[in-house]
């Protein structure tokens, strides 16, 4: 009885340890993510559709 | 008869002498460094176009001089600024970096008293990104926000000041107050090709210089590229230095809407430095038409008048352009 009962909590005790261990790698995984991120700075939208013109004629009048 | 004086012969210096060599008002270039050995060279290199003089920051400017051209370290500006305010000569500097930008705007008291005119932060940005600023500005009836983005180095000691820059707190001009931040991550900017998207970070910069000339403008900010990783020992500058490239954002009220004008250039850091540098230093040694006479001292913003300017720069190879399109931001 005593060794049913010990194996049971082992079992609930290792079923813990190792949702909290997947626990610890998500948040791991998010912040690493978060991070490179945060290096990489924040994406610039395109100027878009368009040009560069050079000034030259009125604009120099 | 109009003599220049240049001090520093780096990237910027020499580039800044050779076009002041070019320009028909310039009769006698004076060229000084702490280098002999980069003098010599540099004055063997111009011939008998230029003369090299025993000349060091503290030192009274030298007799016979109309216009003296700095195109030193961080923080070297300044006595030779200050000397030649008390000779009664106009001055034009490259200084970029923004505590040595400060201690340089903090003279203008003097320059203002001696009737000199100085100019500083001449370079590509800050520098011509400022008369793009002034040129854009004009055709809004009200200004609410300028933009100011730069990528690109002119040389060891332009390295140096980037680092600098992106690395300490940030003070940006924010609705007409300055506010002080740690430096952010960086966002991507779109630059005229082929230099395209880069990564900048808000720095404080030339700021200052742009509030100077845009009083009344709420917000004002200046991005940074990143500077090389290359180790000091790995690093070449070619002859013509490395590529460059700055925006100059401007938005307002224009026909009762809402608008916004682009303007960009890309060229070789040093060349477009340099070009900046000759012009204004010509100008205010009367060897160029116009003139510049606005006792003080002031960026370009304040300084040139941006259509004769840009123009001129033009004839020299440093063109600007205009971004035409919709922005879907």
């Amino acid at each position: 009885m005593l060794r049913w009962s010990g194996e049971t909590a082992s079992s609930i005790h290792s079923r813990a340890v190792k949702v909290f261990k997947r626990l610890l790698l998500v948040l791991g995984a998010a912040g690493a993510v978060g991070m490179l991120a945060r290096v990489r700075g924040k994406g610039g939208v395109p100027p878009t559709t368009g040009g560069w013109r050079e000034l030259e004629g009125p604009e120099f009048r | 008869m109009t003599t220049a004086l240049v001090v520093g012969l780096g990237a910027v210096g020499t580039r800044a002498a050779r076009q002041l060599i070019d320009t028909p008002g310039i009769d006698r270039l004076l060229v000084a460094d702490r280098d002999a050995a980069q003098l010599a060279e540099v004055a063997e290199a111009f011939g008998r176009d230029a003369q090299a003089v025993d000349f060091a920051p503290g030192d009274p400017i030298p007799d016979g001089v109309d216009v003296v051209v700095t195109a030193l370290p961080t923080g070297v500006d300044h006595p030779v600024v200050t000397a030649a305010i008390a000779a009664g000569v106009p001055v034009a500097s490259s200084e970029e970096e923004h505590d040595a930008l400060d201690q340089l705007r903090v003279l203008d008291r003097n320059a203002r008293g001696a009737g000199i005119s100085v100019g500083i932060g001449c370079g590509l940005a800050p520098g011509l990104v400022d008369a793009l600023a002034r040129h854009a500005a004009s055709m809004f009836e009200s200004v609410d926000e300028i933009r100011v983005a730069r990528t690109g180095w002119a040389g060891p000691a332009s390295v140096n000041t980037v680092r600098h820059e992106r690395r300490v707190p940030v003070r940006t001009w924010h609705d007409g107050n300055w506010r002080e931040d740690h430096p952010h991550g960086d966002s991507l900017v779109w630059f005229p090709e082929p230099i395209g998207a880069r990564e900048v970070r808000t720095v404080t910069g030339g700021t200052a210089l742009l509030v100077d000339a845009f009083p009344e403008v709420g917000r004002i900010s200046v991005q940074l590229g990143e500077s090389p990783k290359r180790t000091r020992f790995h690093r070449r500058f070619g002859d013509d230095g490395e590529w460059g490239a700055a925006r100059v954002e401007v938005w307002g009220r224009r026909n009762g809407t809402f608008d916004c004008t682009v303007y960009g250039v890309v060229e070789r850091t040093a060349v477009a430095a340099g070009a900046v540098l000759a012009v204004v230093a010509a100008r205010l040694g009367g060897a160029l038409q116009p003139p510049i006479d606005r006792p003080g001292v002031h960026g370009l913003g304040a300084l040139v008048d941006p259509v004769s300017f840009l123009a001129e720069l033009a004839q020299r190879g440093v063109r600007a352009a205009a971004f035409e399109g919709v922005a879907v931001a």
